[in-house]
């Protein structure tokens, strides 16, 4: 398609002008704001009280939504905005990891305010163009594009009728038609989702890097709770932003000497270890798969099993040694030493509409093979691949995909949905062929792709309804909670790690606590207090990345070689002290750990108020399915048979023999559900949040969050 | 490819590379803004910090700002860096200097002011 | 022997913190051990003995995602 023809068929619905602001310290204090229903573009003021309580990111995301929408809005609705923000400290190119924009709005999955992060330039663009953050609202009538000129000072909403909707061409094809020459295209970045977000509930956003040597356009996504899917329903193809003139003091730091120490002190970190522990450059997150199947963690055949004797066929060695191009640098923002974004080059399709092509794919993530390979019981690399390809072509979530996959194919090998059901796919684990078949029916909006595409919640209840599925059977082999898809780790014997899915904000992903080996392995929180206090600090820890507009990775997926002499070495002491410092150095702000957690309390608890606000967010709500907790199955339970007899025996006082496996099954179900409610009511007293779940008034008002419409909802839940 | 390369038991510490360097580069004396680095590691035992030309710059640059040219000399282009300086976390030799009053590292470009500069011959440009 | 705060039913004499991590598939690279409260290099797991009433701490420094 030629790009000159798509161009000349745009059609200008509105322009704004602007003076670009420099940044200062970190912030402009200036937000951008778009209404597609009525194409208005305006520049708002950040309040100096939002910027003091929100600090940036997904807290200025937050609040922004808050305001956007009422208690009874719906994700389809024209007022649900979707807030792409950084934060204070995003754009330093310095540090690694520190390009990451946070993407908030109304889930189409769970109905609550999803945030997601994701990499790429268009945070740091956008920052650099002038704007803390973008709030789009409203719906447009026929395809448009927003355009940002950050040097220009021009926004622009246009139609744009004839690019392609899924990722790999729009983003190239915008990419293209924005930038002056092949220098030029590093300076663009773009926001897309892709013809399977239109389709169903998990769509992505994929946010573009220009990588100059491979010369693509590279996709990073905002993966979790069906943002794309929202932006597909607004009408938005794509979303440029473009910004030349890059430097390393754009955010005009009150520090710059800190934050180059700092930064060229972790670079070294990064150059003599990364080598020696997680070869983060070599094959990022991916190092674990094999890993996870060591220890029974790796998620087998929708969540019952923790290992395969496959997996080795999709251990991490096969990428690296089979398909990785190395490709330096594979960083998603300036200044990653870290580099984890893998690529595959000359991949050619199989199957689909691209059959044939040959195409850059963007990983492989840990997630990917473990969701779209091991929990469907598919160990073949390039399967996982080809599926990786098109979830991200397509705009969606390779982990909603992956668990929804490995449900419905539980449900059709137990026959609770049948081929009449799935319109003669057979969807049994392994059948590789039937889940892309599936993956391109949600492109198409056809089949049974339409029905697994509204995620396993919707799924679940219409098993119930139409076709008659046992609900209890069916609830607990779901693993969803709050509508939102598990990722990809067993936790069934780590019960920390059973909160740390089930007692989030958000739903069950791992963007707020990983504690499975600092449980069941390490056994370094063994009581209710310990695994509380886990449960509090690593949300409000990790939760501070996404104020500041940073990855967690760089955190934790290196140490320093003397972090195992420190205090506490989970915590990783001088990382933190580096983000000290960072904060320091954009800011001028001096703030210790304490500050540091409290600045995500206030925002993590606002949250919480938002959630109970839109009808979610309570104890009820924080339930976990109990394919998350224990066995359910027989076969679960006898594949560890041993271990669950012998904490029959040792934890529950119950004597195994002789016992049918049912009464076992019982039995220490009873028991672990206990531990659950125990472990809730543990973490509701750390949070400062009554048995129920509701942050109290004096929580609030510690924080300095008692804001008179958080206390109104929460007041109604006081008893 | 043309290179600086040194001999450690010739340097005396006088430190006149380092002066000559920074008055090349950035018209002020000061060690902190040379290229070459000499460092007393013990009584009359000095270590030279020289870049070698090897590349792995290159390699970590995220915006291709580091290239070789024909001589086989890494230069940087100064416009296109984005001040990362990754490059000077990765030198294997400490070589690509940094220094807070700029937002781009800098490095040697085997110029050869030093060599002319040096009393002892510590230092010597060699092509090969 | 104790491993982890939890009873460790293979010990016998001559056992070293390698002959644990393997029995144990401890096969993740980052590890954090102390014998008794007492940090032990990487370098030491091969030729360091445990003793019947040792107290073995192998933390594996993972905290995902």
């Amino acid at each position: 398609m030629d790009i000159l023809k798509m161009k000349n068929s745009h059609k200008l619905l509105s322009e704004f002008i602007y003076e670009p602001k420099a940044l200062y310290r970190g912030y402009t204090d200036k937000t951008l704001y778009i209404n597609i229903s009525d194409n208005t573009i305006k520049e708002k003021d950040v309040p100096q009280k939002m910027k003091e309580k929100f600090i940036g990111g997904k807290g200025y995301g937050l609040r922004y939504l808050w305001d956007a929408v009422s208690p009874t809005t719906k994700w389809n609705d024209p007022e649900n905005e979707i807030v792409v923000a950084v934060g204070p400290v995003g754009g330093i190119t310095q540090y690694a990891g520190t390009g990451k924009s946070l993407i908030v709005s109304i889930s189409p999955l769970t109905d609550i305010p999803i945030d997601s992060n994701v990499g790429g330039y268009f945070g740091p663009f956008l920052k650099f163009s002038g704007w803390d953050a973008l709030e789009v609202q409203g719906k447009a009538e026929k395809d448009v594009i927003i355009v940002i000129d950050g040097n220009k000072g021009i926004v622009r909403i246009e139609e744009a009728p004839l690019e392609d909707v899924d990722a790999h061409l729009l983003g190239e094809q915008l990419t293209e038609m924005y930038a002056e020459n092949e220098a030029d295209k590093r300076n663009i970045s773009v926001i897309t989702a892709g013809t399977a977000a239109e389709n169903t509930n998990i769509g992505v956003l994929n946010f573009t890097f220009y990588d100059v040597r491979r010369k693509v356009s590279r996709l990073k996504q905002a993966g979790r709770g069906g943002i794309g899917t929202v932006f597909r329903n607004k009408r938005i193809k794509g979303i440029v932003c473009k910004f030349k003139g890059v430097k390393g003091d754009l955010n005009h730091p009150y520090d710059q000497s800190i934050i180059n120490k700092t930064g060229i002190k972790y670079h070294k970190e990064i150059a003599q270890n990364d080598h020696l522990q997680n070869n983060m450059r070599k094959i990022g997150t991916a190092n674990i798969i094999e890993i996870m199947d060591e220890y029974d963690l790796l998620p087998v055949h929708n969540f019952q099993y923790g290992k395969h004797p496959d997996t080795y066929k999709i251990k991490s060695t096969v990428f690296i040694e089979k398909y990785c191009t190395q490709n330096m640098p594979d960083g998603c923002w300036y200044g990653c030493s870290m580099s984890c974004a893998k690529a595959v080059d000359n991949f050619k399709l199989k199957t689909g509409p691209y059959k044939g092509q040959n195409v850059c794919v963007d990983g492989p993530e840990y997630e990917n093979a473990a969701g779209l390979g091991a929990n469907c019981g598919i160990f073949d690399p390039e399967v996982i691949l080809e599926l990786n390809f098109y979830c991200d072509t397509y705009g969606i979530d390779t982990i909603s995909y992956g668990t929804l996959t490995a449900f419905v194919m539980e449900c059709y090998e137990r026959g609770i949905i049948n081929k009449d059901i799935t319109e003669g796919l057979e969807l049994n684990f392994g059948n590789a062929e039937a889940s892309l078949e599936l993956i391109h029916q949600m492109s198409r909006g056809e089949g049974f792709g339409k029905i697994a595409g509204m995620g396993i919640h919707k799924m679940k209840k219409l098993f119930v309804e139409k076709y008659g599925a046992d609900k209890d059977f069916l609830y607990d082999i779901a693993c969803e909670q709050k509508g939102l898809e598990y990722s990809e780790y067993l936790c069934k014997e780590s019960l920390a790690q059973q909160g740390g899915y089930g007692l989030t904000n958000k739903g069950p992903q791992h963007d707020e606590a990983w504690l499975i080996f600092m449980d069941m392995v390490n056994n370094q929180i063994p009581t209710f207090e310990d695994k509380a206090e886990a449960l509090h600090y690593y949300p409000m820890f990790r939760t501070w990345f996404g104020l500041l507009g940073l990855c967690k990775l760089p955190w934790n997926d290196i140490t320093p070689p003397n972090n195992s002499e420190t205090d506490e070495p989970a915590k990783v002491p001088e990382h933190v002290n580096n983000y000290l410092d960072l904060y320091y150095g954009v800011t001028g702000n001096r703030i210790d750990n304490n500050e540091m957690i409290r600045q995500s309390e206030r925002v993590y608890n606002f949250q919480r108020v938002f959630n109970i606000r839109m009808g979610k967010g309570l104890r009820i709500n924080d339930a976990t399915p109990y394919r998350s907790m224990g066995p359910v199955t027989k076969e679960e339970y006898e594949s560890r048979q041993e271990r669950y007899d012998k904490q029959l025996r040792e934890l529950v006082g119950f004597n195994p023999e002789g016992k049918t496996i049912e009464e076992k099954i019982k039995t220490l179900r009873a028991y672990r559900e206990d531990q659950y409610e125990k472990l809730t009511d543990a973490v509701y007293k750390r949070r400062g949040w009554t048995m129920n779940g509701v942050p109290t008034p004096e929580k609030l008002r510690d924080l300095g969050m008692d804001l008179p419409e958080l206390l109104e909802v929460v007041e109604k839940h006081l008893n | 490819m043309k290179r600086l390369v040194k001999d450690e038991n010739l340097c005396i510490g006088c430190g006149k590379c380092e002066e000559v360097c920074s008055n090349a580069f950035f018209r002020e004396s000061n060690a902190a803004k040379s290229c070459v680095r000499v460092q007393e590691i013990e009584e009359n035992k000095h270590k030279l910090t020289i870049c070698n030309q090897c590349g792995k710059c290159i390699e970590v640059c995220p915006v291709q700002a580091l290239t070789r040219d024909s001589k086989g000399i890494i230069r940087l282009n100064k416009k296109d860096c984005v001040g990362c300086f990754m490059c000077v976390g990765f030198c294997p030799d400490n070589a690509m200097m940094q220094h807070d009053d700029y937002i781009e590292p800098f490095k040697c470009i085997a110029c050869g002011l030093c060599v002319k500069s040096c009393p002892t011959g510590a230092l010597k440009i060699v092509e090969d | 022997m104790r491993l982890n705060d939890r009873e460790f039913e293979h010990w016998k004499e001559g056992l070293t913190i390698q002959d644990v991590i393997d029995i144990m598939r401890f096969v993740y690279p980052r590890l954090v051990i102390k014998v008794n409260g007492k940090l032990i290099k990487k370098e030491e797991y091969s030729s360091f003995v445990l003793q019947e009433n040792d107290d073995l701490k192998i933390y594996h420094l993972l905290a995902g995602g």
